[in-house]
């Protein structure tokens, strides 16, 4: 794999410099990918991973710095023309259209004709050699529209689709994000394949176990800025995630001091359909008691959503009981669970947890409308949920301290912040948090992790979930496994390894096959680390969450 | 997409179909109504009469929102198609003006349309303007200055009495029983009508354009960096349906013979009919041509009524086909939508 | 902090949500301003191209709407409707559901009222005692009639997915046609030459105080402005308001919230639907007296939208805007005796207005342009 000395490089950047308004997304950086490697760019979300790579593919018009392709200087003014240089790049989401079939995709802007009509049979023919070539396993999806293939066969979709275009440079923006961890080994796979064959690639990730793993150089961004290019073999993930971070982070697991209390929240053998009628919880039960987190760990999109809609009351159940206290609200509606003292922290806060273009002080409403002193009756006492928003603002640190601010100004850790705080001045019996740290700066992280752990030992019954093992780790007195719709362990922190949660979390036995698996699910998390010195890469996202500062 | 495949896909909306004619057919049977003297020759070829402008507002309309942008202005874009037909027909025929004279009317309503429709687009697209409300002002406009219109020329808001499109006789054809009367031996604006069907159908699903169509409602993003112009395709797509609404009033003006502007006018609620019918018909082209059908069909069952001597009030049968689309609504209403519907689409920053 | 500390900066802060409130009124204002005077300008044109003086037109708009007492009368007469069913349609707009059903639920409404007050006459005593308790009656028969029209179609939509916007307007059809039906037939009065039903009996009337026009009352505009105070109050200050205007915002944010989403647009319209109600029961009141063919009564429910928009679907600000949307109906009515412009210009100039509402960029844009409100957003 390594490059052949008298090619030039498949790409050299100069000097690239992006600006949004005034905000410096790249900062002079400079980034050579040679002939046939791949070449991982490794950063936090917001590093100014993704707008480089989209400067190169032509999406954004760069402010200063050349572009060079084998060699020779290019100006791209859209994809169009990056194209036509031979560059292709496998967005995070996915570039594809849900209801027409594989070949209409691939083909799709260069679609070969006959007399005005598309030539289905040259088009059909020239994709399956293509998927043949690399053994993509496409061929046979040809007429298959897009919404009914997995994540896997689609990302494979979308390589073919710029293998068709003729491209010889492929950027992956963030290609694991959504793959299970046997789709991720497959991927490799394909990266191997591609570059054997001669294409070079840049692997976008923040995950330091993957860029390892996957890439023959590294480059990692902070703040905009390339920090330095290290080669793979020669490097260490604490290596990594200190040039990543500028400083060493930990998360240590404290001992903790009280012991949990009586059952408050309790599951039996809950199902649960998803939205497309599919079943997405199954039979899952647990108790939760007070003064105590339960952690329920998993890779995205395993039916923890679902999960948490059904115990918060957004989803109705398909058969099985929620128990609150000793009160059965399998049915109750959201809004009587939200009186009895069930708090959520929802996962999507753009869309659930904040209205975004209302101020603070009404959105600190959102979910009081019914208690009292807010409501009086059926009418609202504004000046009492002022306060409210006040002390909120004040007390969970939210910047700019400012009530009247409007949501969508504030940034994602400063939203993270005032929701859990708006959920935690509810008073609860029982918090449901849903991966509340998702695409929050490592202070906001920091600060939610305390807020909850003060919950604990306040006495409250926690429901954390989250697919960063670090924290899973670092929070929980127990933690649940989910896989496919279920609980496939329950087991203890303490003595569980990170490696046996990854195996557990990609469905395997967790004593069985230790050994024999190599990878583990390592989502967000340190990788092979031992767990007692375990890093993380702070604002760590999993899944194509967007968020504010991305 | 072949049509064992739509059939698969829409098995439910097929389906049900079936169903509401088996249903009628039993009612019909139980009632007693004579429906020899209700299904005729010449109420099939009054209703395809009366479906044209209706699919013609439905082609175009789903054109549109096929690719991201919802026009809800093609009742607007009919009166003003209907307007300025009867205008046009009026101006260069006068009161003794030709069937030459009445087609050339026809294609200046259609021209003007482009116009109207390229400026309502602009708004749309260019200046991102709330695409209902919009729309619902194209409809506002058209209820004012259609008559508007009249009464600047006649002095009244109905038109007298100007051309109506003369039966084409297709000589031979006419003769096949059934068929004949039905399809070559009716107004030429039916077969131009199924013909131009056919032709979206075609252009949708099997060229280029009919692709970049489709991925600019669904998934804009993916159509930009596969280097074809989103905004581009969307005036393309609103622009046509704007003059396919226009060509539908023309269409209408052309079978009535005179303009009426009094009330909602002649269009009279079509516009939106259109939008239903190709919900109705899932977007598709043919589909949609077949459900203003059904909705043509309704709408000349008063004719139907009197000559079976079946006594219900005029007034409350020519609600059916509004009724009609209530319960299509009420029983598809969940139809899946382009998903970058009433989206605006910027390609950078 | 101590608490004057917090006091103070609860003052400052206050005062600095109140300024930014100020400037979105401000520009929304502006839009509203620009929109009307850009449709007025288009209409201008119009007129002129169609070869009539756009100043005389221009004269006899304001003489029309504000000319002498009898033209305010007319105004207000006008305004009092284009207030209630413009408060009508702003309360489904804000909740995110789109009534464009008032005039439906208008016609209803107003029919119910003539129906319940010919049905409830003859038990009740005549006079003033009878004419309040049948006025009342008749309203009430009004708001529920209006609500249950206006409640169908929103059961459609939530539990049917069925699109409101087409659902409403087949409504409006459905309505116009049976009611006319009902008026033609069934309802028609004895010895009515026209497709009207019996009048209301005479001492069923609000007093002629101030304007001494058999139409109007400015009991009738005070009714309406009690209703817009009502509706304010509602959306502003009660939870139920805050879960409606919240579901039109963030529908997701609403259910998370503990709003039924569902339950909420069938609310939504059933309030809308009944204030569309009153709007009628005052016209068939006040300005009627009995109920005619509603296929020629003015379309009061549409042109609602307009006004609404105009307010960016403020209850507030449909006030003025009903005031302007009066003004020009008034003007229509006296065009169409003293002027030879077809008055269905006047319906053209509120499709005008309707489409540059929906453009602000537009303004956006010019203002940006031309160096005018600077200020970018």
């Amino acid at each position: 794999m390594a490059s052949s000395t008298d090619r030039p490089p498949a790409v050299e950047l100069r000097d690239i410099t992006k600006r949004f308004g005034d905000v410096v997304a790249n900062d002079g950086v400079d980034f050579t990918l040679e002939q046939g490697e791949v070449h991982a760019l490794l950063g936090e979300n917001g590093s100014g991973k993704t707008t480089l790579m989209s400067v190169l593919y032509g999406l954004y018009d760069k402010d200063a710095g050349t572009i060079s392709i084998d060699g020779d200087v290019r100006e791209f003014d859209s994809p169009r023309d990056a194209m036509d240089a031979s560059v292709g790049m496998i967005h995070q989401h996915f570039q594809l259209v849900e209801p027409m079939t594989v070949l209409q995709n691939v083909v799709l802007g260069h679609e070969p004709t006959e007399n005005g009509l598309v030539d289905e049979a040259a088009a059909r023919e020239d994709v399956a050699a293509i998927s043949d070539r690399y053994d993509f396993d496409v061929a046979q999806h040809l007429d298959t529209p897009i919404r009914d293939l997995d994540l896997g066969v689609r990302q494979r979709v979308e390589i073919v689709k710029s293998l068709y275009r003729g491209a010889e440079i492929l950027v992956l923006d963030e290609p694991t994000a959504v793959l299970t961890p046997q789709e991720v080994e497959g991927l490799f796979d394909v990266m191997e394949e591609l570059t054997a064959a001669g294409r070079s690639l840049v692997f976008i990730t923040h995950k330091l176990g993957e860029a390892i793993e996957a890439a023959d150089r590294i480059t990692v961004l902070r703040d905009g800025e390339a920090v330095g290019t290290v080669s793979a073999d020669d490097t260490s993930e604490q290596e990594l995630a200190r040039m990543m971070v500028g400083r060493e982070v930990l998360f240590d697991r404290e001992p903790r001091e009280t012991t949990p209390g009586d059952p408050v929240f309790e599951a039996e053998k809950l199902r649960v359909r998803g939205d497309r009628g599919l079943e997405r919880v199954r039979n899952v039960g647990f108790t939760v008691r007070e003064g105590e987190i339960l952690g329920i760990a998993g890779v995205q999109g395993n039916g923890q959503t679902e999960l948490v809609e059904a115990l918060t009351g957004l989803r109705s159940v398909e058969s099985g009981t929620v128990r609150f206290h000793d009160e059965d609200v399998t049915t109750a509606s959201r809004r009587r669970r939200i009186e009895a003292g069930i708090a959520y922290v929802p996962e999507d806060r753009h869309t659930q947890g904040l209205v975004l273009d209302y101020d603070l002080v009404r959105n600190a409403l959102l979910g009081n409308q019914t208690i009292e002193p807010f409501a009086e009756r059926s009418f609202i006492d504004w000046s009492a949920v002022r306060d409210h928003a006040e002390s909120i603002v004040e007390e969970y640190d939210v910047q700019p301290p400012n009530p009247n601010a409007e949501a969508a100004s504030l940034s994602g850790g400063n939203q993270q912040k005032f929701i859990v705080g708006r959920e935690i001045e509810h008073d609860p019996d029982v918090m449901v948090a849903s991966h509340p740290t998702r695409g929050v700066d490592i202070g906001s992280i920091e600060f939610i992790h305390d807020r909850l752990l003060d919950l604990r030992d306040a006495g409250l019954a926690i429901v954390f979930v989250s697919s960063k093992l670090a924290e899973i780790q670092k929070l929980s007195d127990r933690i649940a496994v989910m896989y496919e719709g279920e609980f496939v362990d329950t087991v203890d922190p303490d003595d569980v390894t990170e490696e046996e949660l990854g195996l557990l979390m990609a469905g395997h036995d967790r004593e069985a096959d230790v050994d024999s698996t190599a990878v583990t699910a390592d989502d967000g998390g340190g990788g092979d680390e031992t767990p007692a010195d375990e890093t993380e890469p702070p604002a760590s996202e999993d899944a194509p969450d967007g968020g504010a500062q991305s | 997409m072949s049509v064992a495949d739509y059939a698969a896909r829409n098995r439910f909306r097929l389906g049900s179909a079936v169903a509401l004619v088996a249903i009628a057919v039993l009612a019909v049977a139980l009632l007693d109504v004579p429906l020899g003297d209700i299904v005729t020759i010449g109420f099939v070829e009054r209703s395809l009469r009366a479906a044209t402008p209706i699919a013609l507002a439905a082609i175009g309309g789903l054109y549109a929102e096929k690719s991201g942008v919802f026009n809800i202005g093609l009742e607007g874009f009919m009166i003003f198609g209907a307007a300025n037909a009867a205008a046009a027909v009026w101006l260069i025929g006068g009161d003794s003006a030709t069937q030459g004279d009445l087609w050339l009317a026809i294609l200046a309503a259609v021209a003007i349309s482009l116009v109207y429709a390229a400026i309502f687009a602009v708004l749309l697209i260019r200046y991102e303007a709330d695409q209902i409300v919009a729309g619902l002002a194209v409809w506002f406009l058209g209820l004012g200055f259609g008559p508007f219109t009249a009464v600047i020329i006649w002095g009244n808001r109905n038109s007298p009495g100007l051309v109506g499109i003369d039966a084409l006789t297709v000589p031979g054809l006419a003769g096949i029983p059934v068929l004949g009367p039905i399809l070559f031996n009716t107004s030429p604006l039916v077969m131009l009508t199924a013909v131009l069907a056919v032709a979206a159908w075609v252009v949708l699903y099997r060229t280029k354009y009919g692709y970049w169509i489709q991925a600019a409602g669904e998934n804009p993003e993916a159509l930009d960096t596969a280097g074809v112009n989103v905004t581009r395709v969307r005036y393309a797509a609103v622009i046509f349906s704007g003059a396919m609404a226009g060509l539908g009033g023309a269409v209408l003006l052309a079978h009535a013979g005179s303009f009426t502007g009094t009330g909602d006018t002649m269009v009279n609620g079509r516009g939106w009919i259109g939008i239903v019918a190709y919900l109705f018909g899932n977007y598709n082209p043919v589909g949609a041509a077949a459900a203003a059908l059904l909705f043509g069909g309704l709408d000349m069952l008063q004719i139907q009524f009197q000559t079976a001597g079946i006594d219900l009030p005029n007034r409350l049968v020519n609600l059916f086909p509004y009724a009609a689309v209530i319960v299509v609504l009420t029983v598809w209403g969940s139809t899946r939508m382009p998903s970058a519907v009433g989206e605006t689409y910027e390609s950078e920053e | 902090m101590s608490d004057s500390d917090s006091g103070r900066a609860r003052g400052v802060l206050d005062r600095a949500a109140a300024g930014m409130l100020e400037a979105s009124v401000l520009q929304r204002l502006a839009i509203a301003t620009a929109s009307t005077v850009a449709a007025l300008a288009v209409g201008l044109l119009v007129v002129a191209a169609a070869g009539y003086d756009p100043a005389v037109f221009l004269r006899n708009v304001f003489e029309g709407a504000f000319g002498d007492s009898n033209a305010i009368a007319r105004t207000l007469k006008f305004t009092s409707i284009f207030v209630l069913t413009g408060v009508s349609v702003a309360i489904a707009f804000r909740a995110g559901v789109f009534n464009i059903g008032v005039q439906g639920q208008f016609v209803v409404g107003g029919f119910a009222t003539v129906i319940s007050i010919l049905w409830f006459a003859p038990m009740l005593p005549e006079g003033a005692v009878g004419g309040v308790a049948l006025m009342v009656l008749g309203t009430l028969a009004a708001i529920v009639a209006g609500g249950a029209y206006a409640a169908f179609p929103g059961a459609l939509k939530a539990y049917a997915g069925a699109n409101e916007i087409i659902t409403t307007i087949m409504l409006n059809f459905i309505a116009v046609g049976v009611v006319g039906f009902l008026v033609e037939g069934p309802f028609r009065g004895e010895g009515q030459r026209a497709p009207n039903t019996d009048r209301i009996p005479e001492y069923v009337e609000l007093p002629q105080l101030v304007y001494d026009v058999p139409d109007f009352s400015i009991l009738g505009l005070v009714v309406a402005l009690v209703v817009v105070a009502v509706v304010a109050v509602v959306m502003a200050r009660t939870g139920f308001g805050y879960d409606m205007v919240t579901s039109g915002h963030q529908e997701a944010a609403a259910t998370y919230s503990g709003v039924d989403a569902k339950r909420t647009i069938v609310k939504t319209m059933t309030f809308s639907g009944m204030v569309a109600g009153v709007a009628g029961a005052v016209f068939a009141i006040m300005m009627q007296g009995y109920y005619s063919d509603p296929g020629g009564v003015a379309t009061y429910g549409f042109d609602a939208i307009a006004v609404s928009l105009l307010a960016a679907n403020n209850p507030l600000g449909v006030v003025p805007a009903g005031l302007l949307f009066g003004g020009l109906d008034s003007a229509g009515t006296h065009m169409r005796i003293n002027s030879d412009v077809p008055v269905q210009l006047i319906d053209g100039i509120v499709g005008l207005v309707v489409l540059f509402v929906a453009a602000p960029e537009l303004f956006r844009m010019a203002a940006e342009r031309t160096g005018l409100g600077g200020e970018k957003r």
